[in-house]
């Protein structure tokens, strides 16, 4: 009996298993558009904003707009965003790219919510964005692009 | 004694549903609706995988529909589409089932359109309140108006729609 609680508070546990503030950015390697492997620990020493998308995902492409311009305005050097996107159908995924016109770095992991990385973050509703500090710690799950801008500016 | 207990269940299962005797439902899509994105979010798809009933789900991200497939001999009722979805925050927009058409000559289905079921399998719709969007609800009481039990509301007869 003893063993059924502790495997169902083991269960619920691992449920969830969702990364919080003050975490630090896990490790994972996915390739972007170009099939070029990426890695989430050359964000080091930046900013790092993780944005979990996908093409058919219409509050995500929104968005994508909005950080496309937040983008363009901070300092590459400082800040970086890294969008995973969850797309099953790679072609619908490069032509989302193109179409929003995304110029910051894209990965894939193509298996919707069933991802490694979505698993990783804990993600269960699109868009999803955790954004990381210099040091490569959680200080703001789903913030504003104001939000971003105040927090990347120190 | 204390090891007896499962059988018991498992017998009173069996019985139960025996006498909840059902369409057997072999496929079931459902289209979602709500407030917001509902294909975004992961918790349709994780309410259906966790019914023990449920052998695959794919997902038709342009049409936000979900295709279960279901397994063989299953006492699955429609209800638990509709439960399933709300329990993620979301409402049924259209519920289409497919059966056995021998088994679906049960009473708590009611057909509303004379056709002929001659083929093995039937795909329906699901008419009743909560299993199509308030807009076609209304419509519905409307042309439906001289059946009784559709404006009843009853949860457990489903009034049903023959499309093959």
């Amino acid at each position: 009996m003893k063993t059924v609680i502790l495997f169902i508070l083991f269960l619920s546990f691992s449920i969830q298993a969702q990364i919080k503030v003050g975490d630090t950015l896990p490790n994972f390697t996915l390739k972007n558009s170009n099939n070029v492997d990426v890695s989430s620990t050359s964000f080091k020493n930046k900013y790092v904003l993780v944005d979990f998308w996908a093409s058919w995902c219409a509050p995500c492409r929104k968005g994508n707009k909005e950080l496309v311009k937040l983008y363009k305005a901070s300092d590459a050097t400082k800040f970086k965003i890294l969008g995973v996107s969850l797309d099953t159908d790679i072609k619908k995924w490069n032509k989302a790219i193109e179409k929003d016109n995304i110029k910051f770095t894209q990965v894939n992991d193509p298996k919707e919510f069933d991802s490694k990385t979505a698993i990783l973050f804990g993600v269960e509703e699109l868009p999803r964005q955790f954004l990381f500090d210099t040091k490569g710690i959680l200080i703001a799950i789903n913030p504003t692009v104001d939000e971003i801008s105040n927090l990347t500016k120190k | 004694m204390k090891k007896s207990y499962p059988y018991l269940t498992l017998l009173a299962l069996v019985v139960f549903n025996f006498l909840n005797a059902n369409a057997q439902i072999s496929k079931a899509e459902i289209r979602a609706t709500g407030l917001t994105c509902s294909m975004c979010s992961n918790a349709i798809n994780k309410q259906l995988k966790a019914l023990p009933e449920v052998a695959n789900i794919t997902t038709d991200l342009n049409t936000n529909t979900f295709t279960v497939t279901l397994n063989e001999n299953t006492s699955i009722t429609p209800k638990t589409f509709k439960q399933s979805v709300e329990k993620a925050g979301f409402f049924i927009g259209s519920l289409l089932l497919t059966s056995k058409t021998s088994s679906i000559k049960n009473e708590k289905y009611i057909v509303v359109d004379a056709k002929t079921m001659d083929s093995e399998e039937v795909t329906y719709q699901v008419l009743d309140k909560g299993y199509v969007t308030d807009k076609e609800y209304k419509k519905l009481s409307k042309s439906l108006k001289k059946m009784g039990t559709y404006l009843a509301n009853n949860e457990d007869d489903f009034h049903i729609k023959i499309l093959n």
